[in-house]
C-alpha cells in the first residue's frame, strides 16, 4: 500500500528548499509519479500501457489523474506489452501525441514494435525503468533491458533524479516531434522510481509555451489518403534509412536547444553531457543514471583528499554525443567507467561504445572499465572513491573488470 | 545529512512508517529521499526503507550502510549484516517486550525498545505497530516534533486517524532507552495524561 503523498506540500515557514516560480508546486514524489506528472503535463492524448514491476506506479498514477479528471487521455489498458506498442505506433501516426512506459521484460517483449516504431518515424516518448532481465527472476536496478534495446534507432536519455525525469519527458516530446524520433527516458528501479524526493512540478501553463501541440505534416488520415506500411524496394529503403540516420544526427544539437529553452522558461538544465569538477582532472569518472548522484560525493571526497578527480555524466546515450564527449574530456589522460550493466561477451556496454567513439582521437585517454552494481548491488560512494583509487593506480586493461 | 534505516517484514507497515518520516521531515522543510527495497512484495519478506534527511538536496543514491538510528519492526532481523554499519552513536529502537538493556551483547549502540504491540492494542489500531514505533523514534532522535508528527500521522492514515496519532504520542512516552532511569516511565510522567496506566 502506498499513500497518496501528492498534495503534500511543506508547511514549515523556514524551508531549506528555495521558493518555487509562481504556479510551480513542490511536492514529494517517487521517481515514477514524477514521471507521471511529467507525462501528464505533456498532454499526450493517448497512453496505451501494460503494467509491469517497477514501472507499474507510472500506470496507477497516471490512472489516477485520468480519474481524478486532471488528465484528460485515452489511457488504453493493452493485453501485452507488444500490444501496447503497436497502439502507440498507429495511435502516433494518426497525429496524436502518445506517451507510455514500461520495464525489463516488457521492454523485450516490444522488441520488434520499437524498431517499427523508429522505421515509421512515430515520435513517442516512453519512460523505461531499469530492472534486471530474466532468467534467473528479479527486480533489481540493472541497465542491461534499455542498453539491449541501443540499436533500435530509439533516443536514449539516462535520468539520475525523479526531478530529471519529470523534465526530460517534456524535453524528450520537444526533440522527438522535430527529428520525428522515439524517445526513451531511461531511471533505474528503486533508487529513481521507487524514491520519495521533493520535486517541482512545474505549471501547466508555461509547459503549453514550452510544448506546442503536436502537428505533424504527415498522418494516417482516409480523408487525405496518407498511409504508412507498404512494401519498398531496395532504393527505397536505403534512402529511408539514411534520412532515419541523418534525423538521429540532429538529436544532439535539438536536445541542448531544448535544455537551453526549458532552463530560460524553468529553471533547470541537465545538458546532453556534463562535466562535474572536471578541471586539471587526471581522471575522469564517466558514467549515467543514478549512480551519477553518488560519484558526485565521491568525487568530492577524492578532490577533498588532494585527488584530481571529475564526473563526466552522460545523459544522451544514443544517439553518442561524440563531439562533446570528446571535447569535454580534451586533456584527461584517464577515464573510470562505473556501470550498472553488461553484456557478455562484451564487456559494460557504456564503456565499449565510449570506447569506439574515442578511436581516432589525438591523445585520446585510456579507458578503465568497471562492472559495479550488476544485479542491482549497492554501490556506495566509498566503493566508487575506491575504484578510482585503483583506475589511478592500474594500467588499463581490454576488457571490463567485475567488481564489489 | 541524518540517514535512518527501517527494518521489518512485508505486512508490518515499516515502508509506510519510513514514508512518513519523510513526509514529516519534507513538511518541515527538509530535503529527503525515502525509498525501500524488498524481496517479493509479500507479507514476511524482510523489507528495507532507507531514508536521508538534509539541509541540502541528496545525491547519494545508493543503500544506508552506517545509519545514524536503525529502526528495527522485529528483533528477529536484527541480523550482522544489518548491525554492521552501527557504531557506538547509532541508536538502534527495537519493537521489543524485552528491556534495551537485553541486546547490550549485540554491541556497544545506543539501543531503545518499544513495546509497540501493546500501545497499538491499546490505542485501538490492532497489529499496526508503525505509528506507535513512530512515536518512539521521535523520543529516541530528538526529532521530528513529535506533535506535528502525530499531525502527520493523522493526516495519511488511511483509516483510524485519531488512534494512530494517538499510538504516536503513546509510543513517544512508552519507550525505554538503554541507561535511561525508568527505561522511559519518566518521559510517561512528563507528557500527557494518555499514557498512565499502560503496560509497557
Amino acid at each position: 500500500m502506498s499513500m497518496d503523498t501528492s498534495n503534500i506540500t511543506v508547511t514549515s515557514g523556514q524551508s531549506c528548499m528555495p521558493p518555487v516560480q509562481e504556479g510551480d508546486t513542490r511536492m514529494l514524489l517517487t521517481g515514477n509519479h514524477a514521471v507521471a506528472y511529467g507525462a501528464m503535463l505533456a498532454r499526450p492524448q493517448v497512453v496505451p500501457i501494460y503494467p509491469i514491476t517497477p514501472q507499474t506506479p507510472i500506470a496507477e498514477k497516471i490512472s489516477d489523474l485520468q480519474l481524478s479528471g486532471e488528465f484528460d487521455v485515452d489511457l488504453m489498458t493493452a493485453e501485452s506489452e507488444h500490444s501496447a506498442m503497436c497502439a502507440c505506433v498507429t495511435a502516433s501516426l494518426t497525429g496524436v501525441r502518445v506517451f507510455t512506459a514500461t520495464a525489463s521484460q516488457g521492454l523485450l517483449l516490444m522488441h520488434e514494435m520499437l524498431h517499427y516504431a523508429a522505421g515509421a518515424r512515430a515520435p513517442i516518448v516512453m519512460a523505461e525503468v531499469n530492472r534486471t532481465l530474466g532468467s534467473p527472476w528479479g527486480f533489481w536496478p540493472d541497465q542491461s533491458d534499455s542498453l539491449s534495446q541501443r540499436d533500435t534507432s530509439w533516443i536514449q536519455y539516462y535520468c539520475e533524479s525523479g526531478q530529471e525525469s519529470l523534465d526530460t519527458v517534456i524535453q524528450a516530446f520537444k526533440v522527438a516531434e522535430q527529428v520525428n524520433l522515439p524517445a526513451m527516458v531511461v531511471h533505474e528501479a528503486f533508487y529513481i522510481s521507487h524514491a520519495l524526493e521533493p520535486v517541482v512540478v512545474p505549471s501547466q501553463e508555461r509547459v503549453d509555451r514550452y510544448l506546442p501541440p503536436f502537428n505533424p505534416e504527415h498522418r494516417l488520415d482516409p480523408l487525405i489518403n496518407e498511409s504508412w506500411g507498404a512494401v519498398v524496394n531496395q532504393d527505397m529503403y536505403y534512402r529511408h534509412r539514411k534520412e532515419l540516420t541523418e534525423s538521429m544526427a540532429l538529436v544532439a544539437e535539438r536536445s541542448i536547444q531544448a535544455d537551453a529553452e526549458y532552463q530560460e522558461l524553468f529553471g533547470r538544465s541537465y545538458g546532453i553531457i556534463e562535466r562535474y569538477r572536471m578541471d586539471d582532472a587526471d581522471l575522469a569518472i564517466v558514467g549515467f543514471g543514478a549512480m551519477c548522484g553518488t560519484s558526485r560525493v565521491a568525487v568530492d571526497a577524492l578532490r577533498a583528499a588532494g585527488l584530481q578527480v571529475g564526473l563526466l555524466k552522460i545523459k544522451l546515450f544514443n544517439p553518442f554525443p561524440t563531439e562533446h564527449v570528446r571535447a569535454a574530456i580534451a586533456g584527461i589522460p584517464k577515464l573510470m567507467v562505473i556501470e550498472r550493466n553488461v553484456s557478455p561477451g562484451i564487456g559494460g556496454v557504456l564503456a565499449q561504445t565510449l570506447k569506439a567513439n574515442l578511436y581516432g582521437m589525438k591523445d585520446a585517454p585510456t579507458v578503465h572499465s568497471y562492472l559495479a552494481g550488476v544485479g542491482g548491488l549497492n554501490v556506495p560512494s566509498r566503493l566508487i572513491e575506491e575504484l578510482a583509487k585503483k583506475a589511478m593506480a592500474d594500467e588499463p586493461v581490454a576488457e571490463s573488470l567485475w567488481q564489489r | 545529512m541524518l540517514q535512518i534505516r527501517v527494518q521489518g517484514r512485508g505486512g508490518q507497515g515499516a515502508q509506510m512508517a519510513g514514508e512518513v518520516l519523510a513526509i514529516t521531515y519534507f513538511r518541515e522543510g527538509k530535503y529527503v529521499q525515502a525509498f525501500s527495497s524488498y524481496g517479493g512484495a509479500r507479507r514476511g519478506t524482510p523489507v528495507s526503507t532507507f531514508i536521508r534527511v538534509d539541509t541540502e538536496p541528496v545525491r547519494e543514491r545508493c543503500d544506508i550502510i552506517e545509519p545514524d538510528a536503525i529502526v528495527c519492526f522485529d528483533p528477529s532481523l536484527l541480523s550482522p549484516a544489518l548491525m554492521s554499519g552501527a557504531g557506538p552513536d547509532t541508536v538502534i529502537l527495537i519493537n521489543s517486550t524485552r528491556a534495551p538493556e537485553q541486546f547490550a551483547d549485540m554491541g556497544d549502540h545506543r539501543f531503545a525498545t518499544l513495546d509497540a504491540l501493546a500501545v497499538a492494542q491499546k490505542n485501538g489500531v490492532g497489529r499496526f505497530v508503525n505509528s506507535a514505533i513512530l512515536g518512539a523514534f521521535a523520543k529516541v532522535m530528538g526529532s521530528p516534533d513529535v506533535e506535528f508528527l502525530a499531525e502527520v500521522v493523522r493526516d495519511v492514515s488511511p483509516a483510524r486517524k485519531n488512534e494512530n496519532a494517538a499510538a504516536v504520542l503513546d509510543g513517544y512516552q512508552m519507550v525505554r532507552i538503554k541507561g535511561e532511569e525508568g527505561s522511559g516511565l519518566v518521559a510517561a510522567v512528563a507528557t500527557s495524561a494518555g499514557a498512565e496506566g499502560a503496560s509497557a
